[in-house]
């Protein structure tokens, strides 16, 4: 057993989970892309940990991370601007408000 | 215990930590804050793990990132600071009923699965970094342009939802 | 000397933003020493010296700057204008309460110019590209309470960003093939790609001197105050992107050449159709400058690149001057739209004189400046190989330049005369000097070209007469046909700016709103047609069952009616029985349709959470699945 990975897996999860949690019981959708901001990081800790312990030599994995990095800053570019468009015809970026999408 | 366990229990910890203390708080600012300090701790913990390219541009991209949320936070919360101990949570019991499955499984899957021996050698930083250079431009090429015209798009679109008068404004 | 010229505009644009006060004083000392210093930069290099200072910067590839013959008169142009624009500024701006961020901002800007000018490498040069944008932005975008100028400045930005591309690309093409960032290594640059790199960046100066279909940004900038669309027009932010054509001339290949010359003289004659249509002064202005830039680039595609600084040095004391001129009929009359004006000039026949003076020069009247440029970008256009392509669009551009300068001075001139005004002594002082630039700068041409080593043949007499007459021609048209006639069926498009060909909206913008909106009705549909399964299946089953019920019905009446003879207590609670029974059941299909739809709450965090669940158990089936199979 590597202990090393099973530590950085271990705060993988723990991040994953507080994350989850975040992005669900948010009100705020700043608050919200934190919590996503936070399960992508678990998500960047686990490929690095599996690159480092188990494939050292593939660069691929790396590129893996670069992805997921991109990844979040598109989150955060256009959650911000649906913030913003919210913001100013609404006032506030509050979720419990917001119920276009009401079926 | 290696020394590179001590730092990624550390490390690890205090990315938790932060990560924790981001829910935690009533002030807004100071949640940015911890999430930023969370991901610099996770930038950390890349250099911990002789990933020096990421790390450090984890902490770089992180940085920014934080202090651009720092300032909406104060844009657009009706309690930046965190004065009036409003409560900002709902659904609570899902939530956490939701985080604490999600830790669990995951947990166990980490735990039982079989994660086969340790990979070969490590490659220096500088031939990791020119080894990732090649696979950008190279295998990966086409991948790298991809995630560049998206963040293009994105960028383009979020400006234009940002910018686009509001119409139906409820007067 | 290299570095005052830097340091002089810089530190007094700190000195401004740090103290806060005495902001004009700051900034006439500051612009006075950058200033000074290019002077002297100008003198060592007329006498052959260049002088050059590399700063260490990344290995192999440190900064450089470099007064060479061009790029000091480059910087002494830069310099000059800065210094008149900011005297006319300290009038035009004297009542705003914001004075501070402007000169402060102003000052920024020139300092990002001179780097420009004088960058020896690519880097220095994509780094100057970037500090003039983002300081062309803050000043297009001073008067951000006003409405529109917002607007107006992230237009600017994103358009000029947008073609920044080419700039990056072009560039490190170039420093890949070279192997070095200098510039003056890179122009030996032969072959391919010397081509590539042309046409990129070619693409760079179409986004910075507003070249079709990149124009339409420049009309909008005239948002901003005065002075600094005088800045902007003149020398520096759009003059970027022909200096930057101008560099690199000695390494564009024929074909490169080719697309140059066809941009600029398309965008000569369709900004200046624009310029004609325009029904505000500072926008027409504006649209004469993209024209006046087309021309620049047909003498670059000509290749005839000293023409086109010849046009360039003349342009912008010309057009800077027009622009002050402007600025004054403005304060005088609140506004800046033709109608507004008109008259405007009887009333002050000193600044109306400077800006005929200047008009004229533009047109190329002779002894003035423009009329040497614009004989040597006619006859560049003349001797080229694509003659054919560049001699017609190069004439029409010069009729059309006097059309639309006839038209704003017959505005100006006719038209009722309001009250005597107060004299402005500043902004008079500011626009005069640039005047007398505008007039006799000409005469130095001569001079300039054996500086620079490549002088120009001086044309026969077809060249000046055509000028002439092309100029001439296009002065009446202006002064006396109403441009309603003039342009028949074009009006419409050349007000709207062409919006047809209107550059990134129909590129970028537009496709990818489609795509949203696409996007978005494909959502709606999805969900519509989610609820309208639930909805359809609760209610199907209950008209079924409610069918089911009828016929029931009518077997338990014969029931009833067969047990009303067996007994009439017990054919009652039979009916009511099985009556019951299938009407709850009923209710229950029409409640369990109901709760169907109220999982569409249409709280986020609610669909967050269904999204949550719905992929752990997605994942809990696939690891699952291979006990199973």
């Amino acid at each position: 057993m590597i202990f090393e990975l099973m530590i950085a897996l271990t705060v993988g999860a723990v991040m994953f989970g507080t994350g989850l949690y975040g992005a669900l019981s948010q009100t705020n959708l700043v608050m919200i892309i934190m919590g996503v901001e936070l399960i992508l990081a678990a998500a960047l800790v686990n490929l690095v940990a599996f690159w480092r312990y188990l494939h050292p030599g593939e660069p691929a994995a790396q590129m893996f991370v670069l992805v997921v990095m991109a990844v979040m800053a598109v989150e955060m570019a256009v959650g911000f601007g649906i913030a913003i468009a919210r913001f100013r015809s609404r006032g506030s970026v509050e979720m419990e408000e917001a119920s276009e999408l009401k079926g | 215990m290696t020394s590179q366990m001590i730092f990624l229990v550390f490390f690890g910890g205090a990315a938790v930590w932060f990560g924790v203390t981001v829910f935690r708080t009533h002030s807004m600012v100071r949640s940015a804050l911890a999430l930023l300090f969370s991901q610099t701790a996770v930038g950390l913990m890349f250099l911990v793990m002789q990933a020096e390219f990421l790390g450090v541009l984890q902490i770089m991209m992180m940085a920014t990132e934080m202090s651009v949320m720092a300032i909406f936070m104060v844009m657009f919360m009706m309690d930046p600071g965190g004065m009036g101990a409003m409560d900002m949570t709902h659904q609570k019991r899902l939530s956490l009923w939701a985080g604490g499955v999600g830790l669990g499984a995951a947990m166990a899957v980490i735990w039982l699965a079989d994660w086969g021996p340790p990979g070969g050698n490590l490659p220096e930083t500088a031939e990791q970094t020119a080894e990732l250079g090649r696979e950008l431009l190279g295998r990966s090429m086409f991948i790298f342009q991809s995630v560049g015209l998206t963040i293009l798009t994105a960028m383009v679109s979020a400006t234009m939802v940002a910018i686009a008068p509001a119409k139906e404004q409820p007067k | 000397m290299l570095a005052l010229t830097l340091l002089g505009p810089l530190l007094a644009a700190l000195a401004i933003l740090s103290l806060r006060r005495a902001p004009e004083t700051l900034a006439l000392i500051g612009a006075a020493l950058g200033f000074v210093a290019a002077l002297g930069l100008f003198v060592a290099a007329s006498d052959g010296v260049t002088v050059g200072i590399a700063l260490p910067f990344l290995p192999d590839f440190p900064i450089r700057l470099i007064a060479s013959p061009l790029t000091a008169t480059l910087s002494l142009l830069v310099a000059t204008v800065a210094a008149m624009v900011l005297i006319y500024a300290t009038g035009y701006m004297r009542k705003d309460p914001e004075r501070a961020r402007f000169y402060g901002t102003m000052l920024l800007f020139v300092t990002a110019m001179q780097a420009l000018v004088l960058s020896g490498d690519w880097i220095t040069l994509l780094a100057a590209w970037e500090m003039i944008g983002f300081a062309s932005y803050l000043l297009i975008g001073f008067w951000h309470g006003r409405a529109g100028v917002v607007g107006a400045a992230t237009r600017a930005f994103l358009y000029t960003r947008t073609a920044d591309l080419g700039l990056y690309t072009g560039a490190f093409v170039l420093i890949g093939v070279a192997g070095t960032s200098e510039i003056s290594v890179t122009n030996a640059t032969t072959g391919t790609p010397a081509l590539i790199a042309g046409l990129l960046l070619l693409i760079a100066a179409m986004g910075k001197s507003a070249q079709v279909p990149l124009q339409d940004w420049l009309m909008r900038a005239m948002a901003g105050p005065t002075p600094v669309s005088a800045l902007l027009h003149s020398a520096t932010l759009v003059a970027a992107g022909a200096i930057l054509l101008i560099r690199t001339a000695p390494m564009l290949p024929g074909g490169a050449l080719l697309a140059i010359g066809i941009v600029g003289g398309i965008t000569a004659v369709v900004t200046g159709l624009i310029a004609l249509a325009e029904r505000d002064l500072k926008r027409l202005l504006a649209a004469s400058t993209a024209s006046q830039y087309g021309l620049m680039l047909v003498a670059i595609g000509a290749g005839a690149p000293v023409a086109a600084l010849l046009h360039l040095i003349a342009h912008a004391a010309i057009k800077s001057s027009l622009f002050l001129g402007a600025g004054v009929f403005q304060h005088d009359r609140e506004g800046t739209g033709l109608d507004t004006l008109a008259g405007a000039g009887r009333a002050r026949p000193g600044v109306f004189a400077g800006f005929a003076i200047t008009a004229l020069a533009l047109v190329g009247l002779p002894p003035m400046a423009a009329f040497f440029s614009k004989d040597a970008i006619i006859a560049a256009a003349l001797g080229s190989t694509a003659a054919p392509w560049l001699l017609p669009l190069a004439l029409a551009g010069s009729v059309l330049t006097g059309a639309y300068m006839g038209r704003a001075l017959n505005v100006l001139w006719a038209g009722e005369v309001g009250p005597p005004q107060k004299p402005v002594p500043f902004m008079t002082f500011g626009m005069g000097v640039l005047v007398a630039l505008a007039a006799g700068l000409g005469f130095g041409f001569g001079a300039l070209e054996h500086m620079l080593g490549a002088e120009i043949e001086k044309p026969g007499w077809i060249v000046p007469a055509m000028g002439l007459a092309v100029g001439l021609s296009g002065l009446a048209l202006g002064w006396f046909i109403a441009p309603a006639r003039l342009l028949g069926p074009l009006l419409a498009p050349a007000r709207n700016g062409f919006a047809v060909a209107g550059g990134m909206d129909g590129l970028i913008l537009r496709p990818v709103l489609s795509i949203a909106s696409a996007c978005e009705a494909f959502e709606k549909r999805l969900l519509a047609a989610q609820i309208g399964l639930i909805r359809g299946f609760g209610l199907g089953t209950a008209h079924l069952v409610d069918r089911a019920d009828g016929a029931l019905f009518a077997f338990s009446l014969w029931i009833g009616q067969q047990s009303l003879r067996l007994g009439r207590a017990t054919g009652f609670t039979d009916t009511n029985g099985i009556d019951a029974a299938i009407f709850g059941l009923v209710r229950r299909m029409v409640a369990a349709g109901a709760q169907a739809r109220r999982l569409q709450s249409g709280f986020i965090h609610r669909e967050l959470a269904l999204t949550a669940i719905g992929t752990a158990l997605i994942m809990a089936m696939l690891l699952i699945a291979p006990y199973y199979f």
